[in-house]
C-alpha cells in the first residue's frame, strides 16, 4: 500500500534527501565547530553556571 | 565595577514554582497510586468521576504538565536569570505564567474526572483550556526571550539552547495536535481523521516526551549538575553536539508508536531509523552528565543531591537505550500494548524526571530560603526509598508485559490459541500489578518524606530576592575568523530560527505526505459514517476513557487475527475523529467487537463485567444506565462533520435526533424483548454505547476497495 501512497502523493523523494542532507550538514558543521573551537572559549562557556553565582548570597 | 548595575533576581517566582512542583508531584503520584490499586481492586471505581478511565489521563497530565511542568518553570526561572545576569523580563508575565499554569492544572483536575476529554493521549484537555495553555506558553516565551534580549552576558550557555528548542517545539506541537472544530464549550471534533489523526497525535505524543520531559530537563541537568557538583560540565563540546543532534533527530521518532498499525510502512520505517539514531546523542548527553562527576565520586557517596542526579542520569541512559530498542519492529511486536511500555515510561518519569526534580528541589529550596536543609538523613532516606520504589514499580511491570505478550501469542499444536480467553492473560499478571502498587506506594512515601523535609527547611528561612551587581553587556564586535557557532550562540533570535527550521524539517517531511494523500487513502466502499446514535455512543466511549484500556487496532499477526478477527486497515478509520487506536491493552482489542455478542451481553457486561466475565477487573458503569443521552449537540456534531467532508445527506443534521431516537428505540425494544426490565431504556446512555460497540469493525467485512 505504501508504494501506492507514495506514487499518488507526488514526488516527495526530495524531502527525504533534503532532510538527510540537512542533518548531515548540521552534524558535520557542529563537529567541525567543536573541534576548531579554542579551548579558552570552551572553558569560559563551560564555567558560566559556576561564574555567575549570586555575588551577594553566601549560600550560593 | 564602577559601571555595575545593581538589581535583584526574582527568586519569589522560583519559590512559587518549587512549591507547586512538590505539591502537584504528590497529587499526581497519589492519583497514579490510586489507579494502580483500581487494577487490583476494581471496587475502588466508586463513581463515574473516580473511575479508572477518567483518572488515568488525570494522572498522566498531572505528573507531566503539573509536576514536571512546574519543575521546568522552577529550573528555567532560576537558571535563566543567573546565566544571563538579568532579572526576568516582566514580573507581570512571570506571575501570569505561574497563576495561568496553576489555573490550567485546576481546570484539568475538574474537567478530566467529569469526562471532558479530547482523548488524544497527553493532550486530553478540551479546546478552551488548550487556548489558555497557548496563552500561558506564549507569555512564558515572551518572558524568556525578553530576558535573553536584555541580558548582561554575551554568551548563551547550552542550557538556554535547550530551553529555546523546548519552547519552539512545544508551541508547534501544541498547535498542530489540537486543531479542532468546537461543537460546544466541552466538546470538539479534530480536523484530522483516522490514520492522519494517529500520525499527528503520536508525532505530538512522542515529542511531548522528547520536548517536555527531556530537552528542558537536559537544560536543567546542564545547569544544576555543575552547580551541585561545583565543577563544570565534563565536555562542553559534547554538549553542543548533544544539542544539535538531539533536537534534529528527536522530532522524527513519533511513528515508532504506530508500528504494525495501519500507518504506511514508509512512515513506520522512518520512525524506527531515527529512533535508533537517537541512541547516539542521548548517550552522549548521559555520559557527559556522569563524567561531570569525575573526581567527585567520593561526594556522591555522601551528598543526596548528587545521588539523586546520578540515578536520574542513569535512568535517562537506560530509558533512551530501551526506547530505540522498543522501536525495532520485532521487539515492538512483543512490547506494544503491554505493560512493558508502562514500565519503560516509568523508568523515564520516576527515574529521570522524578529523581532530577528531587535533586534540584533539595538543592534549590535551601538556597532560596537562605538556610540549610532540615535533614540530610531524611534526604538520604528518600533517595533509597525512591530508588527502591522505582525498582519495585518497574521490574514487576516488565515481567507482566513479557508474560502477557507471550500468552497472547501462544498456540497449541492443533493451531488454536492456548489462552483464547483474553481474561486469562489478565488474571495471570494481577500479582505483578500488586507488586507494582507496592513499588508505587514506596515511591510516594518517599515524596511525602521530601515534602516534610522541604517544609521544615522552608520554615527556618525566608525567601528574599537576591541582590546582585553586574556591568551591562558590551556587544563584542565580530572578528574575522569567528566561526558560525560563536556568531549564533550570541544571537538568540537566530538560534530560535535555526532550531525551528531543524525541528520543522522532521515534522514536515513526516506529516506533510500524510496530509497530501488525504484523498488517496484507499477507501473501503462499505465503510460508512457513524449514525447519530453511534456518534453519541462514541463520545461516551471517549468520555469514559475506554481507550485507556482497549485498543482498536488489530495488528497483522496471526495471534491477533486469530483472537480478534481480520487485521485493521487504514480505510476503516476515515470517519474516526478522533482516532481511537489506543496504546495499551488492559482489556482486549475492540476493533471487531461489533456483532460478536448480542446487545444483552453488552448491557449486562457494562452493568457488572464480572457477570459476563468472572474475574474481570473492568469497572462497572452503573451511571450509563441512569444518565440520558445528550442530544443537544447531535445536530451540531453532524454539521461539523459535514464541513470536514463526512458524507451525510444534505440537511441530515435536521433529522439526526429523530434517527437517533429511532435506532435507540430499536435496540431498547430488542433488550426488553430479551427480558431486560428498565423504564425509558431507549433514552439511556448505555443504548448509545451499545450501538457504537455493535458497529465497530463491521463495515469492512466486504473488503471492497475502491478508488
Amino acid at each position: 500500500m505504501y508504494k501506492y501512497i507514495l506514487e499518488t502523493a507526488g514526488n516527495i523523494n526530495w524531502m527525504a534527501l533534503f532532510a538527510l542532507i540537512t542533518f548531515m550538514i548540521v552534524f558535520v558543521v557542529s563537529v567541525v565547530f567543536v573541534i576548531t573551537k579554542s579551548s579558552k572559549q570552551i572553558k569560559y562557556m563551560a564555567d558560566l553556571p559556576l561564574l555567575s553565582d549570586d555575588t551577594n548570597n553566601d549560600n550560593n | 565595577m564602577s559601571n555595575s548595575e545593581t538589581f535583584k533576581y526574582d527568586d519569589k517566582i522560583v519559590r512559587n514554582f518549587a512549591i507547586a512542583t512538590a505539591i502537584w508531584g504528590l497529587v499526581g503520584m497519589v492519583v497514579g497510586l490510586y489507579i494502580a490499586l483500581q487494577l487490583i481492586f476494581p471496587a475502588l471505581n466508586f463513581t463515574a468521576e473516580t473511575s479508572f478511565g477518567r483518572l488515568r489521563p488525570l494522572h498522566t497530565n498531572a505528573v507531566i504538565f503539573a509536576f514536571v511542568g512546574n519543575g521546568i518553570f522552577m529550573g528555567v526561572y532560576y537558571s535563566l536569570q543567573r546565566l544571563l545576569k538579568a532579572r526576568m523580563f516582566s514580573d507581570i508575565l512571570s506571575k501570569f505564567n505561574f497563576w495561568g499554569w496553576q489555573t490550567i492544572i485546576l481546570l484539568a483536575a475538574i474537567t478530566l474526572p467529569l469526562g471532558i476529554t479530547s482523548s488524544h493521549e497527553y493532550a486530553e484537555l478540551e479546546w478552551p483550556i488548550d487556548l489558555l495553555i497557548a496563552l500561558v506558553w506564549i507569555s512564558f516565551g515572551i518572558n524568556m526571550f525578553g530576558t535573553i534580549l536584555k541580558r548582561r552576558e554575551n554568551h548563551l550557555y547550552v542550557a538556554i539552547w535547550f530551553y529555546i528548542a523546548t519552547w519552539v517545539t512545544v508551541t508547534v506541537l501544541h498547535v498542530f495536535n489540537n486543531l479542532v472544530i468546537p461543537v460546544s464549550l466541552t466538546n470538539s471534533i479534530p480536523v484530522f481523521a483516522g490514520v492522519q489523526d494517529a500520525l499527528i497525535q503520536w508525532w505530538y505524543g512522542h515529542n511531548a516526551v522528547a520536548f517536555f520531559l527531556t530537552t528542558p530537563y537536559l537544560g536543567l541537568m546542564y545547569y544544576f549538575l555543575p552547580k551541585a557538583a561545583n565543577r563544570p560540565v565534563y565536555s562542553y563540546k559534547l554538549s553542543i553536539i548533544h544539542f544539535w543532534g538531539l533536537i534534529f533527530i528527536y522530532i522524527w521518532a513519533g511513528p515508532h508508536h504506530l508500528l504494525y498499525t495501519s500507518l504506511p510502512d514508509w512512515a513506520q520505517s522512518l520512525g524506527t531509523a531515527f529512533s535508533i539514531m537517537l541512541i547516539a546523542p542521548s548517550w552522549g548527553g548521559m555520559l557527559n552528565g556522569l563524567l561531570t562527576l569525575r573526581g567527585a565520586w567520593d561526594r556522591v557517596r555522601t551528598d543526596p543531591i548528587l545521588k539523586f542526579m546520578v540515578v536520574a542520569i542513569s535512568a535517562y541512559g537506560m530509558a533512551t537505550l530501551e526506547g530505540p530498542l522498543l522501536s525495532i519492529k520485532s521487539i515492538n511486536a512483543i512490547s506494544h500494548f503491554t505493560d512493558w511500555t508502562v514500565a519503560h515510561v516509568h523508568v523515564g518519569t520516576l527515574g529521570w524526571n522524578g529523581m532530577l526534580t528531587f535533586g534540584i528541589l533539595y538543592w534549590i529550596i535551601p538556597k532560596l530560603y537562605r538556610t540549610k536543609l532540615h535533614s540530610l538523613k531524611l534526604a538520604n532516606t528518600h533517595f533509597w526509598i525512591a530508588t527502591l520504589g522505582t525498582l519495585f514499580y518497574t521490574i514487576p511491570l516488565y515481567w507482566a508485559g513479557w508474560t502477557q505478550s507471550l500468552m497472547w501469542a501462544q498456540f497449541e499444536p492443533d493451531g488454536f490459541l492456548t489462552y483464547g480467553n483474553f481474561l486469562e492473560t489478565v488474571t495471570q499478571i494481577i500479582p505483578m500489578y500488586s507488586m507494582r502498587a507496592i513499588g508505587g506506594t514506596i515511591y510516594v512515601i518517599g515524596v511525602f518524606i521530601m515534602a516534610y523535609n522541604l517544609w521544615k527547611t522552608a520554615k527556618t528561612g525566608k525567601v528574599e530576592n537576591t541582590e546582585v551587581s553586574f556591568p551591562p553587556r558590551v556587544e563584542t564586535i565580530a572578528h574575522k575568523g569567528d566561526y558560525w557557532h560563536k556568531w549564533i550562540e550570541r544571537r538568540p533570535i537566530q538560534m530560535l530560527l535555526v532550531a525551528t527550521v531543524l525541528v520543522l524539517i522532521g515534522g514536515i517531511v513526516e506529516v506533510f505526505p500524510m496530509l497530501m494523500i488525504d484523498k488517496n487513502v484507499p477507501k473501503i466502499a462499505s465503510v460508512q459514517p457513524y449514525t447519530p446514535l453511534e456518534l453519541e455512543g462514541r463520545d461516551i466511549y471517549i468520555s469514559e476513557g475506554c481507550v485507556g484500556c482497549h485498543s482498536q487496532m488489530i495488528r497483522p499477526f496471526r495471534s491477533e487475527t486469530e483472537r480478534y478477527g481480520d487485521f485493521s486497515k487504514s480505510g476503516e478509520f476515515i470517519y474516526d475523529r478522533p482516532f481511537l487506536w489506543g496504546s495499551k491493552r488492559t482489556g482486549p482489542d475492540l476493533h471487531r467487537i461489533g456483532a460478536k455478542y448480542p446487545d444483552s451481553w453488552h448491557y449486562n457486561h457494562m452493568l457488572d463485567p464480572t457477570s459476563m466475565s468472572p474475574g474481570s477487573i473492568m469497572p462497572a458503569y452503573p451511571w450509563l444506565f441512569k444518565r440520558k443521552i445528550n442530544t443537544d449537540y447531535t445536530a451540531a456534531k453532524i454539521r461539523v462533520l459535514q464541513t470536514l467532508n463526512t458524507p451525510y445527506g444534505q440537511n441530515y443534521a435536521d433529522i439526526a435526533v429523530q434517527d437517533l431516537e429511532k435506532q435507540a428505540k430499536k435496540i431498547a425494544d430488542g433488550l426488553i424483548a430479551g427480558g431486560v426490565d428498565q423504564e425509558e431504556l431507549e433514552t439511556k446512555q448505555i443504548i448509545a454505547l451499545i450501538a457504537y460497540l455493535q458497529r465497530l469493525g463491521t463495515d469492512a467485512k466486504a473488503n471492497v476497495i475502491k478508488e
